[in-house]
């Protein structure tokens, strides 16, 4: 079929309208970066500035050396890569023996989807007291574990599926062959799920470096990652709104920049699975 | 393998009892004294605490966001993008981004947008001559400025598993109504949408679940203020958990809050496994 000229120009119209609403959803995202990089005068004017006059890096280092940021990015790091290691660990053979050797059916596989439903503010309670009577508020073991209760129920939900996709006739028949349980897992069903293993880890560091509510409730000063400096720069009167926008743009630009990178698996983690 | 599963067990349902067993005392971190079995006096409080329908309230109005703008705007984009030739997969995940980067980033973002003096947003308002709101400092505009953020931060996830299922469907019963002449409006309500109804319900089970844990923007942005305008359910217990630690209300309040999300998620569930699509459209 050859395109006519009113096909083209509604392609055009459709390209174009779908630009303007990525530029508009984008638009805040660079209201941000270009704060990040505007000399301090130029931060709050009236009318506002949309371009700086000159590119200002100042912010960041204000921002890594007085607020705490280098703190931050470090800790956020150390969280986000401790919790997703140790969920992947548990959650990965959790969710094999789920999909494989349906551990407890159906029933349990649900009760662990429900967990992800659960508003953590319903837990915070009970967690805060146990934390706090094994000494552990504000240390980094206490937050990495938080962080890998939610990330585990997540992890065998999408890896149990995918287990039970895959056929057993191989893993059983290197079982016959005289492999080991362990050794049919580690060499057959294992490198089979790494598109599914690549999709929940980057869902699972994703969440532990974003995560808000419990950093703030478990950490006060040990531990600080960056999604909980972020409001506490931005109380009282002279707020110094460029060093704030080069934290959160050093707090956001990790996570854009594994998202493009890991593009393809994006959507079957974030569908819980249920979509590839 | 079995022991991991018992960890994680171990893990999840001891706050769930301790919390059961929290809400029917009279816990709170500030009186020394041991806390009392007081039976269902917190439950009771709750019921006739005029801040805890206010904030039920609030909680309806993000996920009424959800229902009645997300999933529309979302559906619309996803048909927007699915049509796009080239660029679409690249598209859905640069329109991702405000999704993935963290809450509070974004409150950040829009306290920097609805900055009554000195915020781009009040700046071309003002340009048209529109007036000068101050959004979440108002007692009226402070909730449907959140619900403004929310809408910005997730209709894009849900346009992500939209866009996913329509490139999911199968392209030769498609091309086959097309080339039988039929419109795409009819194409779009008869065969498109039915078929679709699996994902769009996924999509919506799992916002509207997810509308509950809003607290984020409300923290950065308002603190459930003005007054209690923008205080939802998972706010007013932190407030009465964190700030007042009154811990055995804050339990009863979250024992509230997971039956209430227990019974959506069961109802929702059953909605998107409906296996008749003869109503869909």
């Amino acid at each position: 079929m050859i395109p006519t000229f009113g096909a083209a120009l509604r392609r055009a119209i459709r390209s174009g309208f779908a630009l303007f609403i990525l530029l508009l959803f984008l638009s805040p995202v660079f209201w941000m970066l270009i704060t990040a990089i505007k000399p301090p005068g130029e931060w709050l004017n009236s009318p506002p500035i949309f371009w700086p006059s000159h590119i200002d890096l100042g912010n960041f280092a204000e921002a890594l050396v007085h607020w705490g940021g280098f703190k931050g990015l470090v800790d956020s790091l150390a969280v986000a890569s401790g919790a997703t290691a140790l969920s992947l660990v548990v959650g990965i053979f959790a969710a094999y023996s789920l999909g494989r050797f349906r551990t407890g059916g159906e029933n349990l596989s649900f009760t662990i989807l429900s967990v992800l439903f659960m508003p953590p503010v319903a837990v915070a309670v009970p967690m805060y007291l146990f934390w706090r009577a094994f000494g552990l508020l504000d240390s980094f073991s206490a937050l990495i574990l938080q962080y890998t209760v939610f990330n585990v129920p997540f992890i065998c939900w999408v890896l149990k599926s995918f287990f039970e996709d895959i056929d057993p006739a191989m893993e059983e028949s290197a079982l016959v062959n005289g492999a080991t349980r362990w050794q049919a897992f580690l060499h057959i069903a294992l490198p089979q799920a790494r598109p599914a293993i690549v999709a929940v880890a980057l869902l699972s560091f994703i969440f532990s470096w974003n995560e808000f509510f419990f950093a703030v409730i478990l950490t006060r000063a040990r531990v600080t990652t960056l999604p909980v400096i972020l409001p506490t720069l931005m109380e009282g009167h002279d707020i110094r709104w460029g060093s704030i926008a080069a934290i959160a743009s050093i707090a956001a630009l990790p996570v854009i920049c594994l998202a493009f990178a890991l593009q393809r698996y994006l959507v079957r983690g974030l569908s819980f699975g249920a979509l590839r | 393998m079995v022991p991991a599963l018992a960890i994680f067990a171990a893990n999840a349902i001891f706050p769930l009892l301790y919390a059961l067993d929290v809400s029917v005392r009279n816990y709170q971190l500030l009186i020394p004294v041991p806390p009392q079995f007081i039976g269902l006096e917190n439950y009771a409080r709750i019921l006739s605490d005029p801040l805890f329908w206010s904030s039920l309230k609030v909680t309806l109005w993000f996920i009424a966001g959800v229902v009645f703008l997300q999933l529309p705007a979302s559906l619309g984009l996803a048909l927007l993008f699915d049509s796009l030739p080239r660029w679409a997969g690249i598209g859905v995940t640069i329109l991702l981004v405000p999704t993935i980067i963290a809450p509070s980033v974004v409150g950040f973002q829009w306290a920097q947008i609805y900055n009554y003096q000195f915020g781009p947003l009040n700046y071309l308002l003002g340009l048209a001559g529109l007036g000068h709101p101050v959004w979440t400092a108002s007692p009226t505009l402070a909730l449907p400025s959140l619900v403004a953020i929310d809408f910005w931060e997730w209709t894009p996830f849900m346009v992500l598993l939209l866009f996913a299922g329509l490139r999911s469907l199968p392209a030769d019963i498609l091309e086959a109504a097309r080339v039988d002449g039929s419109s795409y409006p009819k194409i779009f309500l008869r065969i498109m949408l039915p078929l679709l109804r699996p994902v769009i319900g996924i999509a919506l089970v799992l916002r509207v679940l997810m509308s509950f844990k809003t607290f984020d923007i409300i923290y950065i942005l308002t603190a459930g203020g003005p007054g209690a305008a923008t205080e939802n359910l998972a706010y007013y217990t932190y407030i009465q958990g964190f700030r007042y630690f009154n811990l055995g209300y804050a339990s009863a309040l979250a024992i509230i809050q997971l039956i209430v999300v227990a019974i959506l998620a069961k109802a929702l569930i059953g909605l998107t496994r409906k296996p008749s699509f003869a109503g869909a459209a």
